[in-house]
């Protein structure tokens, strides 16, 4: 079809295309972006900067005490049950993000060396449970992993177990379901770049007598690692936000900090205390994302 | 070596796959509880899911909710990423990543402060506060897919239209839409899916009389159990399914590789 398309400069076809139309019109792309960024501006960074602002109002008996400013919800917040609570979130996540990481390798190992239209239906299965809902995925694994469960069941009616495995209502099962509903954010990225290595290289490294294990460390963990990272991010801090899948698998006893921020906001009704947690979240996963970066393009250039 | 990547890579495809195929298969049993049917297969639960208002009413109103909201994002997220690739904006960078930026929010810090800006604003318990947030959420998905469509349109189309007479808007509508057509559908199918399915902020902000289908099932979850949540929950993924097929069949798949 572009072969048709006269060129623009009249040089002919192998000249560069310029991409932009009329650089100097200004008037008609302001008024295209306007409605979105004042609609983003009225329902997203003005809820954000509000709920700052909430965050440093005390609270009173009728909400937030808006007269008065203070500090007391932050440091409520470095009390050691939230400071608690807070670590047991960034720990679990980065665990389910280590999980996912080292069982995505040999998926998307395994996938590139398909057909196109088999990694093609593989694509489908892997996203797949990302479109399904969340609470709708927790209620399969109760289905699966509960006391009375089917696993349980099986187990112990085949005689491996005599009493049910603790599968769920514990941090077991909140790593088992975010594994599984957050998979393809570290596969996507990995697969994609898994598919452009140059196979050369690494039948050259086994033929100068390279181990597996060898190839892995010096050829396929460094040309992927950028794309690794940048998943893990993903992954990571969507395991921070999760909030059916712990509330669900987790039970009351695995506290995290969106079920308890959503007890402070609508049970207790503690704004400003709540809208502190969400701030802390928010610099915590911001600060974590940062770093990993920052890691991401140091490794990067101390490599080059 | 080979045969153990196999196996691996069956087990994970099982890992996947388990949860759904469980739930499907339960909500066929004939029992008051949850067992496997083996000999009799029943559609019971069905019939009782339609008995039910809670669930066809909050039915109703995600699909209402999620149509909007994808329709509206889809929209002004097109004009704009419109802008964006053929226009040299001033700031284009910053309003590029604006727009993706509340994929970087995690989505209980968007629901505390939806939560509390909606109640300060007197727009709790209210559709449009609900269609506003999922608006929010959906964009950068519509984005992605649409900005992935737009450079594949040849601008010299748009010119050739323009140097004939169209007008600006009159281009967009005759020429770019159409050649962009799977793309923006694309988009749209996102933003749909995941509207219809979000809980994580929806909880926060939803009140008493704006359930949606996701809050009602994870409500139900918390509070009782029986057969019926299985057939819902079957009805979900069907349908989550059957939009996965229409994505894969337009392509919808390849902007999630970026």
């Amino acid at each position: 079809m572009a072969s048709i398309i006269p060129s623009d400069d009249g040089h002919g076809g192998a000249a560069p295309v310029r991409r932009r139309a009329a650089p100097g019109l200004i008037w008609f792309p302001l008024a295209c972006v306007l409605p979105l960024v004042v609609l983003m501006l009225g329902f997203f960074l003005w809820p954000l900067l509000g709920a700052i602002v909430n965050s440093f109002h005390p609270y009173g008996l009728a909400g937030i005490d808006s007269a008065h400013w203070t500090l007391v919800n932050y440091r409520t917040l470095l009390d050691s049950f939230y400071l608690g609570v807070l670590w047991r979130t960034v720990r679990i996540s980065f665990l389910i993000s280590l999980i996912t990481a080292v069982l995505a390798y040999p998926v998307a190992w395994y996938a590139t060396r398909l057909r196109p239209t088999a990694q093609a239906y593989l694509l489908i299965l892997y996203v797949s449970p990302w479109l399904v809902n969340v609470a709708v995925k927790a209620f399969g694994w109760t289905v699966l992993l509960s006391p009375r469960g089917l696993i349980n069941r099986s187990l112990m009616s085949l005689g491996l177990v005599d009493s049910p495995l603790p599968l769920m209502f514990n941090e077991t099962g909140v790593v088992i379901g975010l594994v599984h509903a957050h998979f393809m954010f570290v596969l996507l990225p990995l697969w994609a770049a898994l598919g452009g290595i140059d196979r050369n290289l690494l039948w050259a490294a086994s033929g100068l007598g390279a181990t597996g294990p060898a190839v892995f460390r010096s050829i396929v963990l460094p040309l992927t690692l950028p794309a690794l990272l940048a998943g893990m991010i993903i992954n990571f801090t969507i395991n921070m936000a999760a909030f059916a899948t712990p509330a669900l698998l987790g039970g009351s006893r695995v506290q995290v900090v969106s079920t308890l921020a959503y007890r402070i906001n609508l049970i207790d009704l503690n704004w400003p205390l709540g809208a502190a947690m969400a701030l802390v979240l928010l610099a915590v996963t911001l600060a974590l994302v940062l770093a990993a970066q920052r890691l991401g393009t140091a490794r990067r250039e101390a490599s080059a | 070596m080979r045969t153990g990547l196999k196996l691996f890579n069956g087990a994970m495809a099982v890992f996947m796959l388990a949860p759904l195929v469980i739930v499907v298969l339960i909500s066929f049993t004939p029992e008051e509880y949850f067992a496997l049917p083996t000999t009799r297969w029943s559609l019971r639960w069905y019939r009782e899911v339609f008995h039910y208002p809670g669930f066809v009413d909050a039915f109703l109103l995600s699909l209402r909710l999620a149509l909007l909201s994808a329709f509206v994002a889809t929209g002004l997220t097109f004009l704009a990423v419109y802008a964006l690739v053929r226009f040299e904006l001033p700031g284009r960078k910053t309003l590029d990543g604006f727009f993706m930026s509340p994929l970087l929010v995690p989505a209980v810090v968007f629901g505390i402060a939806m939560l509390q800006f909606l109640n300060l604003h007197g727009l709790y318990n209210n559709f449009w506060g609900l269609a506003a947030a999922h608006i929010v959420i959906i964009v950068p998905f519509a984005a992605r897919a649409i900005m992935a469509a737009l450079h594949e349109v040849p601008h010299q189309l748009e010119w050739a239209a323009m140097s004939l007479g169209a007008g600006r808007l009159g281009t967009i509508w005759r020429i770019t839409l159409p050649l962009a057509g799977r793309g923006v559908l694309a988009g749209f199918l996102f933003a749909f899916i995941i509207s219809f399915d979000e809980v994580t902020t929806t909880i926060f902000i939803t009140g008493p009389a704006y359930q949606t289908l996701p809050v009602r099932v994870y409500n139900y979850l918390t509070d009782q159990i029986d057969p019926t949540i299985a057939a819902v929950s079957s009805m979900l993924i069907l349908m989550s399914f059957g939009l996965i097929l229409v994505l894969d069949r337009i392509g919808g798949f390849k902007s999630l590789g970026r």
